[in-house]
């Protein structure tokens, strides 16, 4: 085992494996406690649901490039829409956040590892069999003998619809017990973090020194914390009705069927902002770094982030306006959701000030955030729009609900974790990723997105239904969602380039050195990649920038926080 | 203290470990098996109380650790030869068109009243020159406010009437003032010569405005009004209220300063420390 000095149990067992390296390494990683190893695990997985779901994405837009098309039967189509949006949602959003937490937390706030390295472990543990049950269930139940039986009830999973009468077999079972499992998982990591946070942190780094990802990271650590328990709650009270003919969302037999609904936004919204924190979280360390300056506003920065954390737990019935919730109901969610805008506005203003002025140096984690503040911005505009009720009364369940949480989902999440990725990517594996692939990746990506996503507003504002798997001709959607199709394409091409790009970079990719973006974050102040203890020596901080601090003798920062 | 780690002194960590993995497998077959068979249930059972007690019998009741050898050292961290660039806020002139330094609020009251003063006595003289009263100009004020007095003979206008006169003086007073504190606010933005345009080109422009819109506000007192007097009013209230103004000191403005620092927003190196970086 690499950095092992003391093997006097099993030594000869760990020598047969080293005859067989594949396997010995394999081994290594299995039973892995280290924080960095197990984010990578997450990181990697992650990246291969995003594979495998956008491979669905692509599927469901082929079959909507041309109405009235055949390619895949309606069954079907619901069964890519559901395993696409769970996947997106629980296998790829939140592993690949809180595998990046999980990876840099313990190095930015100067420790050798997470508070509980053993749940750490069976968090991951639980995630990725919870994932593969997911996906299990298309040989599952009938899947062997007939087509499969994934869900195909949407990731919201609408009670009663989801009840026993109107979703036969174990579909439904399987996307209620395998999320929950991987919701399991995501909770000790949350746990896992703030203890971390609290506990671990070097000498010298009070609450106010640590870098913002590390607040970002404690204020979604909370808000999983407070989110995920309603989703389990709702979906063992759906276990039972279906497996023991409870009845809390039977309406025929007195249970509600709005009850779900407010369960799942419950959690449901507050997970869009548990999705989304992350991405501030790298926008706030990736644009300081390339802008050569400090970040504007650290501590109003913080402060927002607290904010929307609260805020956005009392905003989850705008998802509900055409249930017909009273005047009073609709007119409060209304106002708290515009309200969120507010700490959100801020937060944009205060990146734009960290580069006003700046020494902008385009390098690709650069790119993807600039763009990043642009989809985000409008991404925030259209949920203000849909926050107006009656506005959404016209569009709820039309694509153009479709194009803005995508805006959020792609424009922003995803464009920020690719971002994070080439800005950490040199840390974590002591490579480069190519600059070159990297632009091409980002510009594909880029035109690909706004094809895909800018004509969806316009499809919705023509009538386009959400969750439909074709149309009819003649209603002036054929030319919107063809284009739409062609960006899903291009979006696939530039996806490709990054996987070729990452490939080829971890087996000759330029060394990076232990700080090839000249930052001042503690991660950069160890090796590339780092040690299994992360530091030999633990760090002693004095300010919120303490490579900058060791950089610049002269004109430190300590001097003026 | 820094905790250093070194071979007689190595670091030590959590060893690696199955149990957590198996007890995910265990708790995932045990879900597992509500969709397939309840055998699958059975195995997941076994293998999560197998990996419970595997796990917790590395921790308790003391956790299994494992040194680790220090590995090469990070490379040195090399101070920056690049010097650092400030951006000194407010040198430069980089705000010439904004006031740097403006008269303060006081400053425009004083001057207001001074000019009002010196308005009322040249007021009053023209009502004694012109009309032989003392309070012709006066009621002719007041008339803006007072219906009753719009359609007056001369001969009313002339004689003493005590609540046209406290109207004529409240509007008077509180005009002067308020057109006072523009002045102050107004006169550090004039370039060059700032009494030729108090005494002189502000008089001017509000008269002009005045004379082209009375008729249509209030047309009994645009046919009284006389036209060479008021500019004259006008003037010596420029002129005055301009030169006491003047005479004031100034204090600076923030507008050299940072948005983030007038707005309060706390931003390393915009607190009138430090802005450009390298
Ligand atoms: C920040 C990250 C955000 C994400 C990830 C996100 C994601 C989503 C998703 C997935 C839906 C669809 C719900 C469904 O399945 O019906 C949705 C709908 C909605 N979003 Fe967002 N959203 C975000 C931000 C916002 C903001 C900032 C606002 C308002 C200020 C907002 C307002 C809405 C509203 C009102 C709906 C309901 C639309 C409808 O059901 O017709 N969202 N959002
Ligand atoms: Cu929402």
């Amino acid at each position: 085992m690499a950095g092992t000095i003391d093997r006097e149990m099993g030594l000869d067992a760990v020598d047969d494996l080293e005859q067989l390296p594949i396997l010995g390494r394999l081994h290594e990683w299995v039973i892995t406690v280290d924080h960095k190893r197990l984010g990578l695990m997450y990181i990697t997985g992650g990246l291969f649901f995003f594979l495998v779901a956008g491979l669905q994405a692509a599927t469901i837009r082929l079959q909507l490039a041309v109405p009235n098309s055949g390619i895949v039967p309606p069954q079907v189509f619901n069964r890519l829409l559901t395993m696409h949006g769970t996947a997106m949602v629980f296998l790829v959003g939140m592993p690949i956040l809180t595998g990046l937490f999980n990876y840099l937390v313990p190095l930015m706030i100067g420790a050798r590892d997470l508070a509980f390295p053993r749940l750490n472990a069976f968090g991951f543990w639980l995630w990725f069999f919870g994932a593969l049950l997911l996906y299990f269930s298309y040989i599952g139940g009938d899947g062997l003998y007939g087509a499969g039986s994934a869900p195909d009830v949407g990731w919201f999973a609408y009670a009663p619809l989801t009840e026993l009468p109107f979703s036969r077999g174990n579909s439904t079972d399987y996307w209620i017990l395998s999320i929950l499992l991987t919701t399991v998982g995501s909770t000790a990591t949350a746990a896992n973090i703030v203890s971390s946070v609290f506990c671990m942190r070097c000498e010298g780094m009070t609450l106010t020194k640590m870098p913002v990802l590390v607040w970002l990271a404690t204020v979604v650590s909370f808000m999983i914390l407070v989110a995920l328990p309603p989703l389990s709650a709702a979906q063992v009270m759906l276990l039972l009705d279906r497996f023991l003919g409870a009845h809390f969302f039977d309406t025929q037999a007195g249970g509600s069927a709005v009850l779900w609904q407010h369960f799942f936004w419950i959690f449901g919204h507050p997970e869009v902002y548990i999705l989304v924190i992350p991405a501030f979280a790298f926008a706030s360390e990736i644009i300081p770094v390339f802008s050569r300056k400090v970040i504007f506003g650290y501590s109003v920065m913080v402060a927002a982030s607290c904010a929307i954390g609260f805020i956005s737990m009392s905003v989850w019935a705008h998802h509900m306006f055409s249930v017909g919730m009273t005047p009073a109901g609709n007119s409060f969610f209304a106002a708290s959701s515009m309200l969120v805008g507010v700490p959100t506005g801020i937060k944009i203003f205060n990146w734009l000030g960290t580069m006003w002025r700046g020494k902008l140096r385009f390098k690709v984690p650069m790119l993807f955030s600039i763009a990043f503040l642009f989809q985000f911005l409008v991404a925030g505009l259209t949920g203000i729009m849909l926050a107006v009720a009656p506005f959404d009364w016209q569009l709820t369940d039309t694509y153009f609900v479709v194009a803005h949480f995508h805006y959020v989902l792609v424009g922003a999440i995803v464009f920020m974790i690719f971002a994070a990725i080439y800005y950490w990517f040199p840390k974590a594996t002591g490579r480069m990723l190519s600059e070159r692939l990297g632009r091409w990746h980002f510009w594909l990506f880029v035109i690909g997105f706004h094809l895909t996503f800018d004509t969806e507003h316009f499809a919705g504002m023509q009538g386009m239904p959400r969750r439909i798997y074709t149309y009819q001709p003649g209603r002036g959607l054929e030319t919107l969602n063809f284009v739409a199709s062609i960006g899903a394409l291009v979006q696939g091409i530039a996806v490709l380039i990054f996987v070729i790009n990452v490939v080829r970079s971890l087996r000759s990719g330029e060394p990076a050195g232990d700080d090839p973006w000249d930052a001042w974050t503690l991660e950069w102040s160890t090796t590339s990649p780092p040690p299994e203890y992360n530091f030999a020596t633990l760090p002693v901080v004095r300010s919120r920038r303490p490579l900058w601090d060791l950089k610049h003798p002269d004109d430190p920062d300590w001097r003026y926080e | 203290m820094p905790v250093e780690g070194n071979p007689d002194n190595p670091i030590e960590a959590p060893a690696p470990t199955p149990w957590p993995m198996l007890m995910a497998l265990g708790l995932t077959l045990v879900f597992a098996g509500l969709v397939t068979n309840v055998a699958v249930t059975l195995v997941g059972g076994v293998l999560f109380i197998s990996g419970a007690v595997g796990w917790f019998g590395e921790v308790l009741p003391v956790e299994h650790r494992e040194p680790l050898r220090v590995e090469a050292a990070p490379a040195a961290i090399v101070p920056a030869t690049i010097g650092v660039d400030y951006l000194h806020v407010g040198e430069l002139g980089n705000r010439a068109i904004l006031p740097l330094e403006i008269y303060s609020y006081s400053a425009g009251i004083k001057g207001g009243i001074a000019g009002g003063i010196a308005m009322a006595g040249l007021a009053v003289l023209q009502s004694v020159v012109v009309h032989h009263s003392l309070w012709y100009t006066a009621n002719v004020l007041a008339a803006t406010v007072l219906a009753n007095l719009a359609n007056a003979s001369t001969a009313t206008l002339s004689s003493f009437i005590p609540e046209a006169f406290v109207v004529a003086l409240i509007i008077h007073a509180s005009a002067s003032i308020l057109v006072g504190l523009l002045y102050g606010v107004m006169l550090p933005m004039f370039p060059r010569y700032p009494a030729f345009w108090a005494a002189i080109v502000a008089p001017l422009l509000w008269t002009g405005l005045l004379w082209s819109s009375l008729s249509v506000i209030n047309p009994v007192l645009d046919a009284r009004i006389e036209w060479r007097w008021f500019i004259l009013c006008q003037i010596a209230f420029g002129a005055v209220a301009g030169f006491v103004v003047n005479q004031t000191e100034r204090v600076t403005t923030m507008q050299h300063l940072p948005f983030a620092v007038r707005t309060g927003i706390e931003a390393p190196g915009l607190g009138g420390d430090r802005e450009g970086q390298n």
